[in-house]
């Protein structure tokens, strides 16, 4: 397989891992033609996790901002957010390949709440690595994570949030390579991850898709998602790439400005670099230090973003865009009185640069990705907004 | 004889005190010194060395890294490598830091396996820098062929499955590996991480051509016992 898109991605791992990521690749590529594999993955989507997720056209929302907006509902699925989507994948290739344990990294704590939730199910130890900062200000999800099992490793170490805790889950895994899968949280990470991570998460475009159609008759005019890492963006954009009058839009954390430091606007603000383990748009300074991020959301709270995304930059096929911390509070205190649906903080941000620039969305057919539900983030947002 | 390679994060404690380090090394014979320009976010390192790497990140830059590395050069008549992360070649410009670091034998890269090192590698050939290779206990003897062909410096040999600062063990299908990487191959095979003593080193040279000892040099520029304990492995 060619591990590269355009430029972008590639295996900067050290020398140690390189056998995993061969095995992972090859055992992914049994797993996809594996029917009984798949069998059980659609099996646990529809029946555990409660996929399809509705699109609901948001009638009031759409009424405000003079578009017609339609909803991927992944704040539905089971845990509150798409990451389920991943973990349930990522855990049953795991099985498939027959290691016992099982670490991941979380901002949010979505990804961890998601892989300890997978883990409990199919009964596979479970570390979750997490920053210092993202444990206070994402404490319920921290509980979530204990009460189903896993062991929460807190990272105390450089900027205490996603960064930091990937790299925890980096030394683990090097330690632990021959009993351990690295199930990574979004389509970030050494080659084949970001391939993996779009895998599972297409189902999120494809039943997009389907159902945009349906209640449509045509496809959108625009799908809008937030970006972290890239996952829940590539995998609804996994839907509706090859069509290109569909215009597609990743929204980055503008943060509190766009000055290097207090954003996590990668794509808009960065320049190629490499970071756990891809080459792709990175943060960083003249020296190629990675540089420090900030956003109100610590899923978006990250220096670096899947090189697929670089990819599609590059190319025009996407365009990326940023939501400042401001107005993705704005949104989601909006959404919520509005529409009954409170959107992660992450989410917020794709909801907030359809406010933002709901002028040239003007009768438009938009579809955003709502990535995950806000409750985890009644604690931040009551801190900041009181 | 077996060789013994010291890795010294640069400007640590700061540049006085590293340049003092690297004068003992030079004194007491060191065989090759380990230059690590400081990155962010070292995922192969445990915690001494991130953290020392860390606090010389607060004040310095690669700019100041190539200053002492310069002044290193003059001291250390041994053989001198860097040993770094990807970005930090990549994100300063690869070609720029090249030509740079032309006064050094070697780049040691933690996170640029072999399959990777093909552009890295065009480019310091034309400065003539060696790019180092690796082996591990993760390498199958047909990695170890393709390293070994490849190799114009030694074989940097992970002794065991994991990041820097553990302790040292070799168990018997790594020797077998260790000593294949030996088997016809003119350069040296030199092991690193874990090794901390005189007496890891006794143990590692039973299969190795070398060593090199990063760790525990770090805890001993910190606790002022650097030449004691250089002097240690050299009686
Ligand atoms: C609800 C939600 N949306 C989005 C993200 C960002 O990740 P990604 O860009 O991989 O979708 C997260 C990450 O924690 C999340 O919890």
């Amino acid at each position: 397989m060619n591990a590269y898109y355009g430029i972008y991605g590639g295996q900067f791992v050290p020398e140690t891992l390189m056998r995993a990521l061969r095995e992972l690749e090859d055992a992914f590529v049994q797993f996809k033609k594996n029917k009984e594999s798949k069998r059980k993955f659609q099996y646990y989507l529809k029946n555990y996790a409660g996929r399809p997720t509705p699109l609901y056209l948001a009638e009031n929302f759409s009424n405000y901002v003079g578009a017609q907006v339609y909803l991927k509902r992944e704040d539905l699925l089971h845990t509150g957010a798409h990451k389920l989507n991943n973990t349930l994948g990522q855990i049953l290739l795991a099985k498939f390949m027959g290691k016992k344990r099982i670490i991941a990294e979380t901002g949010a704590g979505q990804h961890g709440v998601a892989t300890a939730t997978a883990a409990a199910l199919l009964n596979m130890e479970c570390v979750v690595y997490m920053g210092k900062k993202d444990m206070e200000r994402q404490a319920p999800n921290v509980d979530r994570m204990k009460l189903l099992g896993a062991n929460v490793v807190c990272v105390e170490k450089g900027s205490m949030t996603l960064k930091s805790a990937i790299n925890e889950a980096l030394r683990d895994w090097v330690k632990n390579v021959q009993t351990t899968h690295y199930l990574i949280g979004s389509a970030v990470g050494p080659y084949p991850f970001p391939e993996i991570v779009k895998y599972f998460q297409s189902v999120i475009g494809k039943e997009a898709k389907k159902q945009i159609m349906e209640q449509n008759g045509k496809l959108p005019d625009s799908v809008v998602a937030c970006v972290g890492g890239g996952s829940n963006a590539i995998g609804i954009f996994s839907g509706f790439v090859k069509y290109k009058d569909v215009e597609l839009i990743g929204v980055e954390a503008g943060g509190e400005s766009l000055e290097l430091g207090k954003h996590s606007a990668t794509l808009t603000m960065g320049r190629p670099g490499i970071l756990h383990g891809a080459l792709s748009y990175l943060l960083q300074d003249e020296y190629g230090q990675v540089a420090n991020v900030h956003s109100v959301s610590a899923g978006l709270d990250y220096p670096s973003v899947g090189p697929e995304h670089s990819y599609l930059k590059d190319n025009g096929r996407v365009k990326y865009d940023v939501c400042f911390d401001n107005e993705a509070l704005d949104a989601f205190k909006l959404l919520s009185k509005m529409e009954g649906i409170i959107p992660a903080l992450e989410s917020s941000h794709a909801i907030g640069y359809v406010v933002e620039h709901k002028d040239r969305f003007k009768n438009r057919v938009v579809i955003v990705n709502l990535s995950g539900r806000g409750d985890k983030d009644l604690g931040i947002v009551k801190q900041i907004r009181g | 004889m077996c060789k013994v390679g010291i890795y010294l994060v640069c400007d640590y404690l700061n540049r006085d005190g590293f340049l003092k380090a690297v004068e003992i090394c030079n004194r007491y014979k060191i065989d090759f010194l380990e230059i690590g320009f400081p990155f962010s976010d070292p995922v192969a390192d445990g915690p001494v060395i991130e953290k020392a790497a860390l606090d010389v990140l607060k004040r310095e830059n690669t700019g100041d890294f190539f200053k002492s590395l310069k002044s290193a050069r003059e001291i250390f008549k041994g053989r001198l490598y860097v040993m770094t992360y990807a970005n930090v070649i990549f994100g300063y410009g690869s070609e720029k830091f090249a030509k740079e670091a032309q006064m050094v034998d070697g780049m040691i890269i933690a996170d640029l396996p072999l399959t990777e090192s093909g552009k890295f590698k065009r480019i310091f050939d034309r400065y003539n820098i060696n790019l180092i290779h690796f082996a591990t206990p993760e390498s199958s003897y047909e990695d170890i062929d393709k390293v070994k062909k490849i190799s114009k410096d030694f074989i940097y040999f992970v002794s065991t499955r994991g990041i820097t600062g553990g302790s040292f063990s070799l168990d018997q299908e790594t020797a077998d590996k260790i000593n294949y990487a030996r088997n016809n191959f003119n350069k040296d095979v030199i092991l690193g991480f874990g090794i901390r003593s005189k007496d890891d080193i006794h143990k590692a040279c039973k299969t190795a051509d070398g060593v090199v000892i990063g760790t525990e040099a770090i805890r001993a520029i910190e606790e002022n016992r650097f030449e004691n304990f250089i002097k240690s492995l050299r009686q």
